[in-house]
């Protein structure tokens, strides 16, 4: 019990470096307050592995405590002070008060007593007061009209079908894909855990959750052609100097990123900042969906591996017992009626 | 019914966004159970493990439940092992039972016959990292 709380104080101080983006150090608060260390390109500690590669490889996790988008009563803050970061985090952290017996909420095992809520993880905190670096206000931009449209109609559409059958429930459900194998890459609510493994013209990423590996080409090989949709897109990725920038562009429409339509296109940028993490940011495009690009940055701290297989439908007795559920609940409905 | 079916919504709302699938819709708020029984054989599969349980009636007869836990993979980082809840270790589960009404539960808290939790071990990330 003594370790539940065992949180990773190492503390990512961002550095905003003008308008074109920000720049990060790492930033050790552990013991005593650390000094924020100059955010020059230089900084960043030379890895490399053996083949002279920029070293991404290893086990990481992206457990966070800072949420996607900037809740409205920090609108103005980008950034806590890291005092402030310190026990928001702590905060986020608590163990949740047990929900009453007999209550809705309470349909759902002890997420601390699984192991599931964060405080028993290794969270990589964050000064940011949103994952979402751009625009400006920590929010994804507005939805144009048409995707509005084309999102409600979906969900009309599904309304009063959501247990048809097993193709009605979410991807994550069909454990077909979960938002943290992205891309963009999200933390999972738990078990957000990944391995980046490199080798001579690739470089893969295998997610805990669920189960998915994204082997990317990074020998300057084109875009498969725009025929060809993957749930997951295709990636291609090629080095920046010491950072790893993988573009991925033809998703089916069904991947549907937060509403977004086939036309998503992801930019994501890997780098090394200090021995035990990796900064990972994004940018995600579709015109067809938002009005300008977004961007946001997760920092992705080392853990210990292994990472544990994830056999998602290897006797996942939940999605049958859903239907079974909802089959129930239909026949009580109807014999009420009567 | 309608505003039940509201206090549902505003709940569901408030529900931690991680879980794999909705508890809600396999399990029943109005059946809540507490069994006490005799492991015998516990599945270690994603996304949830399952732990089967022979429970004893007042009458001496014998009912067989399955009862839903976490993921495996998360339990096996806080320490918890296959050899940790052999066959035959009494426990005690209170949760709520299938909507379906099959002997199936979530166990929303598993002890053990002292008031012990099952579950909950200790981090291996607390080593230093191996690289």
């Amino acid at each position: 019990m003594s370790n539940r709380f065992q949180i990773t104080l190492s503390v990512f101080a961002y550095v905003c470096a003008g308008t074109s983006g920000a720049s990060a150090q790492g930033l050790a608060v552990t013991a005593k307050p650390a000094k924020p260390a100059p955010a020059t390109a230089t900084a960043a500690p030379s890895l490399r592995t053996p083949d002279g590669q920029p070293d991404l490889s290893g086990y990481w996790t992206n457990t966070t405590v800072t949420p996607l988008e900037r809740p409205k009563d920090l609108a103005d803050k980008a950034f806590f002070t890291p005092d402030e970061a310190a026990a928001y985090a702590k905060r986020q952290l608590a163990v949740p008060e047990p929900t009453g017996p007999g209550t809705y909420a309470d349909v759902h095992y002890n997420m601390a007593q699984f192991g599931l809520e964060r405080s028993q993880n290794k969270v990589a905190a964050n000064i940011r007061t949103s994952l979402i670096t751009d625009p400006p206000d920590g929010r994804i931009p507005p939805m144009s009209p048409e995707a509005r449209q084309k999102n409600a109609d979906r969900a009309a559409k599904n309304k009063g079908h959501e247990f048809d059958g097993p193709e009605n429930r979410s991807l994550g459900e069909q454990c077909i894909l979960w938002p943290n194998e992205g891309p963009p890459m999200l933390p999972a609510g738990y078990n957000s855990n990944l391995e980046i493994v490199q080798g001579p013209g690739y470089v893969a990423v295998m997610q805990e959750m669920i189960h998915d590996v994204r082997i990317i080409p990074t020998d300057g090989s084109p875009h498969l052609p725009s025929s060809v949709r993957q749930w997951m897109g295709d990636s291609r990725g090629h080095w920046e100097g010491d950072t790893l920038v993988v573009d991925t562009t033809n998703f089916t429409g069904k991947t549907a990123f937060r509403g977004s339509s086939e036309n998503l296109h992801v930019v994501e940028r890997f780098r090394r900042v200090d021995a035990d993490t990796v900064l990972y940011q994004f940018t995600v495009d579709d015109p067809s969906t938002w009005a300008h690009s977004w961007s946001a940055e997760i920092p992705m701290t080392k853990i210990q591996g292994p990472i544990f297989e994830y056999a998602c439908h290897e006797g996942n007795y939940g999605m049958a017992n859903n239907l079974s559920g909802a089959r129930a609940e239909e026949k009580g409905k109807t014999q009420e009626a009567k | 019914m309608i505003k039940w079916f509201a206090a549902c919504m505003i709940a569901a709302a408030a529900l931690p966004a991680w879980a794999h699938h909705s508890f809600a819709a396999e399990f029943d708020v109005t059946k809540p159970v507490k069994l006490e029984g005799t492991v015998t054989k516990m599945e270690w599969i994603n996304p949830h493990s399952w732990i089967h349980i022979d429970v004893k009636n007042p009458d001496g007869t014998v009912t067989s439940w399955m009862v839903e836990g976490g993921s495996p993979n998360s339990l096996l980082r806080r320490g918890f092992t296959k050899h940790s809840l052999e066959p035959g270790t009494q426990i005690v589960v209170e949760g709520y039972q299938a909507k379906d009404g099959a002997n199936r539960a979530n166990g929303r808290d598993l002890t053990f016959p002292d008031g012990k939790k099952l579950f909950i071990g200790t981090n291996p990330d607390e080593k230093a990292p191996e690289k």
